[in-house]
């Protein structure tokens, strides 16, 4: 690296640091704020209780009932609610699946 | 096989026959004592991924997700006593996982869920305080020579799918439409105080945070990231208490 490029990068992270820590300063003063609302946005947080994983308080007690292992590969989450440009119905890729079964 | 072997093999396989030379207390038949016991067993593991992996779980349904989850819990009993650290490869495995492949995306979404549970069970760690950082500001050479030092919960993912974008619209309504599932992101997750957070960042950003992750100074980092917002990048990481130490480069060259 030449000597140029090098103060030149110095100058330029100076000035980066020098204006993050300005946003940031903004950022936490208003942190309280949900209208604050730029750039990055805000965080995405979890509402899951169990968010924490497993072995948390939440975690559920076993079920005592033996259950055949009666089931189809079919997922039915909300895949299906997906939006796909390449299905004909618009909507996610597991209906050819559906459609076999 | 010993005695031992025999009945740990028998628990995870709903196929096996009881094993033999067990006694119930009371006269009951052991062979149904044992198979609600095995059933005890594989529920609380079942239930332990679908505690870590509920976005999976929400994409193809509990139905699906506990039958994959039981054929994982078959092929990777625990190795270790904690149970939230259980399920770790459990992405490797739904990329194998051949009736999981018509969402391309789940293997993805199971290792955005398990760096989340990573970053909530991380270590504490102090970040910087504003005025410690700007105290970098000034010495400009020396700054650039710096080594940045990140919270222990910080993690990036990238994804070739709206990962992000997917498991946001979970923590709402679950609707998916208008997402652009094949457009690729890049996720920063890190927990901020006892909050995990998860953020969308440019392609540049994720690059350059990797780099200073593998301990490369400020201006090594920059050099090989993809054009990106330097400030707010910084602005992000500080604002979120992910920097806890400025080093200076020792092997300057």
């Amino acid at each position: 690296m030449t000597a140029t490029t090098r103060t030149l990068s110095a100058t330029a992270l100076v000035l980066a640091l020098g204006s993050a820590l300005s946003i940031a300063a903004v950022s936490t003063a208003h942190a309280a704020d949900d209208n604050m609302e730029k750039c990055f946005g805000v965080a995405m947080k979890g509402k899951n209780d169990c968010a924490a994983g497993a072995g948390t308080t939440c975690a559920g007690t076993a079920k005592t009932d033996y259950q055949a292992n009666a089931w189809k590969l079919v997922p039915k989450g909300t895949c299906t609610t997906t939006m796909s440009k390449t299905s004909p119905t618009g909507f996610g890729q597991l209906e050819a699946y559906k459609a076999k079964s | 096989m010993s005695t031992q072997a025999a009945f740990a093999t028998a628990l995870l396989d709903p196929q096996r026959p009881c094993p033999e030379g067990l006694f119930s207390a009371n006269g009951a038949d052991p062979a149904s004592r044992f198979a609600v016991y095995r059933n005890n067993v594989q529920n609380s593991l079942i239930n332990a991924l679908a505690d870590s992996y509920p976005v999976v779980s929400q994409l193809v349904g509990d139905e699906f997700f506990r039958a994959m989850a039981g054929l994982y819990v078959q092929r990777c009993p625990p190795q270790g006593p904690l149970i939230n650290d259980y399920g770790k490869d459990f992405a490797e495995f739904i990329d194998r996982f051949e009736p999981a492949a018509s969402v391309p995306y789940l293997a993805d979404m199971a290792r955005l869920e398990r760096l989340r549970v990573q970053a909530y069970h991380a270590a504490d760690a102090q970040p910087l305080r504003h005025e410690q950082i700007a105290a970098a500001l000034s010495d400009p050479q020396a700054l650039s020579e710096l080594t940045v030092g990140f919270h222990p919960s910080l993690n990036l993912l990238t994804s070739a799918f709206a990962v992000i974008s997917i498991w946001a619209a979970h923590q709402q309504d679950a609707t998916l439409a208008g997402i652009e599932l094949d457009h690729g992101q890049n996720a920063l997750v890190l927990r901020n105080g006892l909050e995990v957070e998860v953020f969308a960042i440019d392609h540049g950003a994720g690059t350059f945070i990797q780099n200073l992750q593998n301990g490369q100074s400020l201006t090594q980092a920059l050099e090989t990231a993809p054009a990106f917002d330097l400030s707010q990048t910084l602005a992000l990481l500080i604002s979120h208490n992910v920097i806890t130490h400025l080093h200076h480069n020792q092997v300057s060259p």
